[in-house]
């Protein structure tokens, strides 16, 4: 009845691509493997959170194959230096100058793998890179390529070695993943694939279904997609109520609007509409908001998780319709 | 034996105490007069012949009201009438605190369900106090297919939620109702009006008088059949 103002099939077609490559290699993890590519084509960078063995940094590593771009691994560890990230000037004997030489933060897909074993220091000196695509080192500017993806992995603040990271930081990464537990069937199937030597062949398997060029253009298609007024009052409004809810220490900031609306369209079109629904925006609240909000301390002593207080602020709210 | 000897020989060589004199000469220091006369004079050192403080108008306001109270509860009857509303207060106090800290919900105390409330601060409308037929009228005279169709599918979740095929609360989403119709066909069906009318509604796509007409008459078929 409907005919698409916007021509989603290639986008709708990578998208395919990506679930197949990733689901031959991850099993289980759909909403994992979902949130992964909503966040590549919101122009988002994600921070993945899980025990210990959960594939975390194999989605990351899976996700960054899939695209033909420049990638870029940092093992964040207790005694890395911000220049070990952005780079440092060397003297160069046969020009008597100082070189600047680029440090691993120059690519398109960083994958920061144990981010929060590095300390405050170190993760500082990914603020200017993350936010404004650039950074600055002894004064020059230095712009980084787009597109600019930081995949980052950590272990939940309760294990050992982990510091907690700083919330200017939290606030620019679009989704925090929770990676969870595979069920047993799925455990099953994992061992089933490891125990037939099918997981190596797949992973060598793989390869690059998006160019640095169609990741831009699909970039911008989901940018220009439609969002109705009243949608965006709704995700103001679940934002908004994160600064006036008495469970939380800290609400989240205007980002976080941006980030639901810019992540629903993403949503939206992976799901072959050029328009956003209330079901996109509830899909990526919570994703955009717990990383992003710090419950009160009887809160937190209670028992209650970021997840609960935004499922809660989303119940509380009147789905426009 | 031996050692014991040794030991008194020992002290008595200890050479006798010299008292020593100290020769060096002594300034004696005086009390300047006129610095004890000007502390004297200043406001803080004079500890007697203080003189009464004057009230603030502040001071004299609680005298007054304690004043009151004293005598309120010297007279018999308005002092029997202030009791009663001082141990009523006290009361609910204690009644307010042990619901706080217990962390009861109030509805329990006015006999109100709590699935009954709605937990909206605002509630932008209630399906079941729209006057749709009503309304649809005004919205076609005004050619507004598209607040139309908004009504034709309101409607269908009131029948919906009449008949208890769906639960109605206005936190779900349209998607959250179609997972509820247990009956696999109207779910079906339901699930295509539903996409219509995000289309219409949240894409805003453009609708004339014929396609309103074929959209209307999914929706009268899906609401005339039977569950």
């Amino acid at each position: 009845m409907f005919s698409q103002r916007t021509d989603l099939s290639q986008l709708n077609a990578a998208v395919e691509q990506i679930k197949e490559a990733l689901g031959k290699v991850i099993v289980g993890q759909k909403d994992t493997i979902d949130l992964l590519i909503a966040g590549l084509l919101a122009d988002g960078h994600l921070l993945m959170e899980g025990v210990p063995g959960v594939a975390k940094t194999l989605s990351a590593k899976l996700i960054a194959k899939c695209i033909s771009a420049v990638f870029s691994r940092i093992q964040f560890t207790p005694d890395l230096m911000p220049s070990d990230v952005l780079g440092t000037a060397v003297f160069s004997p046969k020009t008597a100058e100082f070189q600047f030489r680029k440090g691993p933060i120059f690519g398109n897909i960083i994958l920061v793998d144990e981010i929060n074993r590095a300390p405050a220091k170190t993760q500082s000196a990914l603020f200017e890179a993350m936010e404004e695509r650039q950074i600055t080192v002894d004064g020059h500017t230095y712009h980084l390529e787009e597109p600019f993806m930081v995949l980052a992995t950590q272990n939940p603040i309760e294990q050992e070695g982990t510091y907690r990271l700083p919330e200017a930081q939290l606030d620019r990464f679009l989704f925090k993943i929770e990676v969870k537990y595979p069920t047993l069937e799925e455990e099953i199937e994992i061992l089933t694939n490891q125990h037939q030597q099918r997981t190596e062949n797949q992973l060598q398997e793989i390869a690059a279904v998006l160019s640095v060029e169609q990741i831009k253009t699909l970039r911008a298609t989901i940018k220009a997609l439609f969002v109705e007024p009243k949608l965006l009052a709704y995700a103001a409004q679940i934002v908004h109520e994160t600064r006036n809810n008495k469970s939380l220490y800290l609400g989240a900031s205007p980002r976080a609007s941006l980030a639901i609306i810019n992540a629903g369209k993403a949503i939206a079109a992976m799901a072959g509409r050029d328009f956003v629904t209330p079901d996109d925006i509830i899909k990526v609240a919570t994703p955009v908001l717990v990383h992003r909000i710090m419950l009160s301390p009887e809160k937190e002593m209670e028992g209650l998780t970021p997840s609960d207080i935004v499922a809660q602020i989303i119940k509380k709210i009147e789905v426009p319709r | 034996m031996t050692g014991l000897c040794f030991g008194q020989k020992e002290l008595s060589k200890k050479p006798a105490k010299v008292v020593k004199i100290d020769s060096g000469k002594v300034e004696i220091r005086k009390i300047d007069t006129a610095e004890v006369s000007a502390y004297s004079k200043q406001r803080d050192f004079i500890y007697d012949d203080v003189p009464p403080e004057s009230l603030s108008l502040w001071d004299r306001f609680w005298n007054w009201l304690w004043d009151l109270i004293g005598r309120a509860f010297r007279n018999k009857v308005s002092g029997s009438l202030i009791k009663y509303v001082l141990l009523g207060l006290v009361i609910v106090i204690v009644i307010f605190l042990v619901i706080k800290l217990v962390g009861l919900d109030y509805k329990v105390l006015t006999g109100q369900s709590k699935a009954l409330d709605i937990p909206f601060e605002e509630t932008l409308e209630n399906i079941h106090e729209i006057n749709f037929d009503e309304q649809l009228e005004l919205a076609l005279q005004s050619y507004n297919y598209r607040l139309a169709v908004r009504l034709l599918y309101l409607k269908t979740l009131k029948q919906l939620s009449d008949q208890k095929i769906i639960s109605w609360l206005p936190d779900k989403t349209n998607r959250a109702y179609v997972s509820e119709i247990q009956d696999v066909q109207k779910r079906e069906v339901f699930s295509d009006l539903t996409l219509q009318f995000e289309y219409i509604w949240y894409g805003e796509f453009f609708i004339d008088k014929n396609t309103f007409e074929s959209v209307h008459q999914s929706f009268q078929q899906f609401n005339s059949s039977k569950v």
